[in-house]
């Protein structure tokens, strides 16, 4: 067989050193060929992780024993020969970079799960890459005082699991550094400066939101056949919204980035909600932000102790001391009560009263007022039950008003009460009474200390967001509201106007442990009603004008884009088949009952939309295949096209 | 153990008041709707006895078997306390030698400290006994406790009791009315810890229905002219405490397909927009796809509805159009001039505080557009008020999926929980009933022949009831008992089953008062075994350890391991020491009872009920005694439960001293 010369690029030899030429013939194998190389670079190293890339054909040569002739082959291919795993700035969904070695050589997919498994998040399969939305090339120097965590030195492994050390990948262990990069991984960020938020760009329409959805990369090919060059950025984000098997044990990594990710969703109004529920988000991230700050594991179960596991213990110490009688043991569990002087208004009777001071008892789950403290042992002018009210905080700091609102509900309705306090400490006692009681607890209840400290935090927060605004010590006491909520609430409510309204939905969640707040933010993201949503400009067949298809995880809905109204659903469980048809780029699919609708797809490739519908037809697969390997085969033949065939 | 006596006396001399206030009807008369609505609930311990004196006399027999009951499990908790600080070996000086099937009991009492304690507090768990349900779980059984274990225990038991009791002080009782459909009522006593669910429960066992998911407890004011269905995890107590003292409201007891509606036709709410034809014949698959994705993952989704609705604003007479939206947090509507999108909503009402109500007849009252009229209010909200929201819609078809879509909303995975447990106890209640009038129909026509006969032709969940049945009659009709050889035929004990079994117990206890006098009727009160709802997981477990039927009636109320037991226990005398004396021969026993022939043979094997816990010392014949071969075997007990009741297992004693005491104040 004749001999030709062939010239490879090494791309170790530095961009500018030429090509090294090779006497072939076309009978030669690639790993022989490989091996020439090698030996005529000179260089010894490790070069297991280098194949050859053919350029023009943008095609790896993986096949080692495949021979040049079957590859196809001849003098005028230009090959290079260059390691398969290159450094990539990876944009995580807390915001932060990452640099680490990913795979150029295989499939989208594979190089997802093996970031995933460097990560340690498990269920790689909903997650994929999203080509990032182009920065203004303004304030190129900001960029580069971006910090990056570096990861470029993690060993690849090919095993499925990574050895755990301490709860975390073993690579993790190796080093503070190291230990510091997993402790971004899996705990939540500070909530972001209110100007972060607003900089940060944001979807304006669906359409905006479709050209976002146009910029996943392909999951069947791999980087460098999409473009992806060495140290380039891309995001990695949560694809497909059907979580499964949410394991706060196992998913620590997983769910923290699930969070920053329906968080940003939230802030940057990629997903509309009302405004009471953007003040619950709110109060959710302020007590998680919190919270992680005070525990840092996540993997630490909070549960509350047991009150009668608690009241056992009590009373076995009691009951060693020989001589307690019931009525002590009794003293010993009765509730701490609350005694001071307030005034009280009631806004519904004769106005002309105001404010009239009383002695004040606040005992269990009532509120019982008396002329005065002497006369505080006989009957109470009035008891207020609280169990079931409406409480409401009425404050300003700076004018020194401390008004607790009470709506009590009666058999007539609701009488409102107003109670004054003189000052902040008193405040935060009476309403973190008023608090609990609302919610049927006692003064007893292990909650109160922290009520009433979630109560200063907040009144704490007034007073730092109305003194010299902006460039506040940024102590955990005094988050600026304004972090809590999308931009639209920053016109719309001074930082002080929020603060109530935020901690009026915090006292609902002020008790929840880190993950089970984390997990109740998952869950009201997962009810907004546009939640899962991917969105497509489509053209329907036989329809002039652009429509918005929106890929759910169960449906698929038409949106008129001209109202954004939902002109039609449809569903997975529903459909038969569908089809794309690659030459005219057209997506025909079939539901039960005749239904067949084609469309041609505007804002993204068509694979893209196909690659979506058959993701969330694997993704529900899931759950009936229990094993625990990933049947990538399956993912590829759903999504793959007519690559896969 | 000086305040348990204390509570004890305290609580005796609630008895007495009781038995006062009872008067000397010893026989209930039939029960008759009650006249006067006023007396339809009381509020409070303190109340106890004023409402008492109210009560029909048969509720008062119902109340005092309560009572009993509770009074039993006191005493016998304080037994089972005293027993294990005595030497273990004598048998309990306070308890006379107990003549009847209790015999076994002490044994096994002595060798576990701790289960007897538990079976009792089991008992008390049962919804009809409106005791302390929320007791601890029973320690585990301890097989042969070192000296530190035992003392442990005993403190460990002492201070649990202790504070039961200081629960029990604290616990918020009613008597309530319920009405029923026919127009008759029933009075029970409910707990401020009962769920709904255990209040249905004691009701399904109250009036043989059918236990299907759709019976509800049914609020309604006429003040408000409203409606609501209690959910079954609700507190049934804490509704009714917000009723105002002169109200009318009502219980109702009742069907209410609405209820759970949207977990038997979930398309109807979820896919609402589309051709109703084509929901109508869903395939079951498709159902249930639609529940796994809105209640199985881990958010609840609630059902998109939007529409016009007619709202009756605060305090005004007029009722305006708006466009309505329901979400996962609260109800919003368009504002004038607005688009949909989520952020130009304004928030209606959250759920946090409120609960949904239908409204009776409001074109009528408040000139709504249409009767299809619903409402949010607090639930202490008795009267007409500008806090309460009304609503009207165009029909009641979105009536109804506005209502079902605010339950969604508002109790999330609640719903779909209490909807899982009534099936169990629609299930259960299948089979219950088949059981118990299979027994009950064997009982009175001799005993062997005709149930073999029947049961090969049942199905195989049935199966071991007719067996069973022949069985336990063998034992009872030869006077001497089986011989060893049958015993080893069953290998394997199933101590799990003897240890569920345990609960049973307590049900018989229950009924002591009611049936005590004329035996053979009170069969007929006593309803299939005690639903299996009360404690979860006993619901749970049934199914996997007995595939058929029997899980119900195991759990239930049947004391069947132990009454097998004391059968086969008499044969081999000479193993068991003192056990066996205090065993009375099976004959005894029926001159003893009253009831019918075959009978006795189980009231013999029901007596001791106590002896749940196994006695460690016996383990070989305990073995021999509990083979799986009983456990199929025991399904017949339904129909002892009423002589076992008589007993009294636990302590015979106990209930006679108390029916002494009674008979006492009676008298005088």
């Amino acid at each position: 067989m004749a001999a030709w010369d062939l010239s490879v690029t090494v791309e170790d030899l530095g961009s500018d050193a030429p090509p090294v030429t090779l006497s072939v013939d076309s009978g030669l194998h690639v790993g022989g060929v490989i091996l020439k190389l090698v030996e005529k670079t000179q260089i010894k190293r490790d070069w297991s992780d280098h194949a050859l890339w053919w350029e023009q054909k943008q095609r790896w040569l993986l096949r080692t024993a495949w021979t040049l002739d079957k590859y196809g082959i001849h003098a005028d291919a230009r090959l290079v020969f260059m390691p398969q795993h290159k450094p990539l700035r990876l944009g995580l969904p807390n915001g932060i970079t990452l640099r680490l070695r990913a795979c150029f050589s295989s499939s989208v997919f594979q190089t997802v799960m093996g970031i995933c498994r460097m990560l340690n998040i498990r269920h790689p399969e909903e997650l994929s890459l999203l080509q990032p939305v182009e920065e203004k090339k303004k304030k190129k120097d900001k960029n580069s005082a971006e910090e990056i965590y570096d990861l470029t030195e993690v060993p690849l492994s090919s095993a499925s699991r990574p050895c755990l050390y301490n709860g975390m990948p073993a690579h993790f262990a190796d080093s503070p550094q190291m230990e510091a990069i997993y402790k971004m991984l899996s705990v939540t960020q500070p909530p972001p400066a209110p100007e972060v938020i607003a900089k940060q760009y944001r979807a304006a329409s669906v359409v905006d939101k479709a050209h976002i959805h146009g910029r996943w990369l392909d999951s069947s090919r791999c980087l460098l056949q999409q473009g992806i060059q060495e140290n380039s950025r891309l995001w990695l984000r949560f694809k497909y919204f059907a979580f499964y098997d949410m394991e706060p044990k196992y998913d620590v990594v997983r769910l923290t980035q699930l969070y920053e990710q329906a968080r940003w969703a939230i802030l940057l109004e990629d997903i509309d909600c009302t405004e009471e529920e953007m003040m619950l988000f709110g109060a959710l991230q302020y007590h998680i932000s919190k919270v992680s700050q005070s525990e840092p594991q996540m993997l630490s179960s909070s549960a509350a102790m047991d009150d009668l596991e608690s009241a056992l213990q009590s009373l076995e110490v009691k009951m060693e001391g020989e001589s307690s009688s019931a009525s002590e043991m009794l003293e010993n569990m009765t509730a701490p009560e609350l005694n001071d002087y307030l005034k009280i208004f009631r806004p519904k009777r004769m106005t002309l009263k105001g404010y009239k001071q009383y002695w004040f008892k606040f005992q269990d789950t009532s509120i019982s007022y008396f002329k005065s403290k002497e006369e505080s042992i006989g009957e109470p002018i009035q008891q207020i039950n609280l169990k079931g009210c409406e409480v409401a905080p009425d404050v300003n700091v700076t004018a020194q008003k401390f008004l607790i609102r009470l709506l009590i509900p009666a058999p007539e309705g609701m009488n409102e009460v107003y109670l004054r306090c003189e000052n902040e400490q008193q405040y935060a006692q009476w309403m973190a009474g008023c608090r609990l009681a609302s919610k049927g607890k006692s003064l007893a209840d292990s909650s109160f200390q922290s009520e009433i400290q979630s109560i200063r935090s907040f009144l704490a927060m007034q007073k730092t967001s109305s003194g010299t605004h902006g460039n506040a010590p940024a102590n955990d006491e005094s988050i600026n509201t304004h972090s809590l909520v999308s931009p639209r609430y920053h016109k719309k409510y001074k930082a002080k106007q929020l603060t109530p309204r935020i901690l009026d939905a915090y006292q609902n969640v002020a008790q929840l442990s880190l993950t089970d707040a984390v997990m109740r933010f998952l869950q009201i993201w997962q009810a907004l009603p546009d939640f899962g949503l991917s969105y497509v400009v489509v053209r329907f067949k036989g329809s002039r004008k652009d429509e918005v298809l929106g890929i759910g995880p169960n449906r698929l809905i038409r949106i008129d884009l001209a109202v954004g109204d939902v002109v039609k659903t449809w569903r997975y469980n529903n459909m038969k088949q569908w089809n794309v048809n690659w030459d005219i780029r057209q997506v025909a699919i079939e539901f039960e009952g005749n239904i067949n609708i084609a469309f041609a797809c505007v804002t993204a490739d068509c694979k893209i939309v196909h690659e979506f519908i058959g993701g969330y037809i694997f993704m529900s697969t899931r759950s009936r295949a229990k094993s625990d390997t990933l049947n990538e085969e399956l993912f590829h033949k759903l999504t793959g096209g007519h690559e896969a065939l | 153990m000086d305040d348990i006596d204390a509570m004890f006396t305290d609580l005796l001399g609630e008895m007495d008041l009781l038995t006062q206030s009872l008067g000397q009807e010893t026989v209930p008369p039939a029960p008759l709707p009650s006249t006067d609505k006023e007396v339809n609930y009381s509020i409070g311990y303190a109340d106890l006895n004023e409402s008492l004196n109210e009560l029909e006399d048969c509720d008062l027999d119902a109340l005092m078997a309560d009572l009993v009951a509770d009074l039993n499990a006191t005493e016998e908790k304080f037994a089972a306390q005293k027993e294990v600080l005595k030497v273990p070996s004598l048998p309990p000086p306070d308890l006379p030698p107990p003549p009847k099937g209790l015999s076994t009991h002490p044994a096994s009492s002595l060798a576990s400290p701790a289960s007897p304690a538990s079976s009792t507090s089991s008992n008390v768990s049962t919804p009809a006994s409106s005791t302390a349900s929320p007791l601890p779980p029973p320690p585990p059984q301890v097989p042969k406790p070192t000296k530190e274990e035992m003392e442990a225990n005993i403190k460990a038991d002492k201070i649990k009791l202790a504070l039961e009791k200081l629960k029990e002080a604290k616990v918020k009782k009613l008597v309530v009315k319920v009405l029923m459909n026919d127009g008759s009522s029933k009075t029970l006593m409910v707990d401020e810890r009962q769920t709904v669910r255990e209040v249905l429960d004691n009701l399904f066992e109250k009036t043989h229905c059918d236990c299907n998911v759709d019976w509800s407890l049914v609020e309604t004011n006429p003040d408000l002219q409203l409606e609501r269905t209690f959910e079954d995890h609700e507190n049934l107590v804490e509704p009714l405490s917000a009723w105002t003292r002169d109200s009318e409201n009502k219980v109702l007891f009742q069907e209410r397909g609405e209820k759970y509606e949207v977990f038997k036709n979930p398309q109807n709410f979820y896919l609402w927009k589309k051709d109703k034809n084509a929901l109508k014949d869903m395939k079951d698959k498709d159902k249930e796809l639609l529940i796994q994705e809105n209640f199985c993952g881990t958010s609840i989704i609630v059902p998109d509805l939007e529409g016009v609705m007619h709202l009756k604003e605060d305090g005004k007479k007029s009722w305006k159009p708006r466009l309505f939206q329901l979400r996962a947090s609260g109800i919003y509507y368009v504002p004038k001039g607005k688009t949909k999108s989520s952020r130009d909503l304004i928030c209606f009402v959250q759920f946090d505080n409120v609960n949904v109500y239908y409204g009776k007849d409001f074109k009528g009252k408040y000139k709504a557009p249409t009767d299809f009229c619903f409402f949010l209010k607090h639930p202490q909200i008795q009267k007409e008020s500008q806090y309460i929201k009304y609503l009207c819609c165009d029909d009641a078809w979105s009536m109804n999926l506005w209502v079902t879509g605010i339950r969604i909303a508002k109790y999330g995975a609640s719903l779909y929980e209490n909807y899982k447990t009534a099936e169990k106890a629609a299930v259960s209640s299948v089979w219950t009933n088949r059981s118990s009038s299979t027994p009950s129909s064997s009982n009175p026509s001799t005993p062997s022949p005709t149930i073999k006969a029947k049961s090969p032709s049942q199905a195989n969940g049935h199966a071991p009831k007719p067996q069973q049945g022949p069985v336990s009659v063998d034992f009872g009709n030869v006077p001497p008992p089986p011989p060893p050889p049958p015993l080893s035929v069953f290998p394997h004990p199933t101590p799990p089953l003897a240890a569920k079994s345990s609960s049973k117990p307590a049900a018989p206890q229950r009924h002591l008062p009611t049936n005590f006098p004329p035996p053979p009727p009170a069969m007929d009160l006593l309803p299939p075994p005690p639903p299996p709802p009360n404690e979860d997981d006993a619901l749970e477990a049934p199914p996997d350890f007995l595939p058929p039927p029997p899980p119900a009636i195991g759990f239930g109320s049947l004391p069947p391991p132990p009454t097998f037991n004391s059968p086969p226990l008499p044969p081999p005398p000479v193993s068991f020491r003192g056990v066996d004396q205090s065993l009375p021969p099976p004959p005894p026993d029926p001159g003893f009872l009253p009831p019918p022939p075959p009978q006795p043979m189980f009231t013999g094997a029901g007596a001791p009920p106590p002896p749940p816990p196994p006695p460690p010392p016996a383990a070989v014949p305990r073995a021999a005694i509990r083979p799986s071969g009983s456990v199929k075997k025991m399904p017949p007990a339904p129909p002892k439960r009423t002589t076992p009741s008589l007993q009294g297992g636990d302590g015979g004693d106990f209930m006679s001293e108390l029916m002494l005491a009674m008979n006492k104040k009676r008298v005088h």
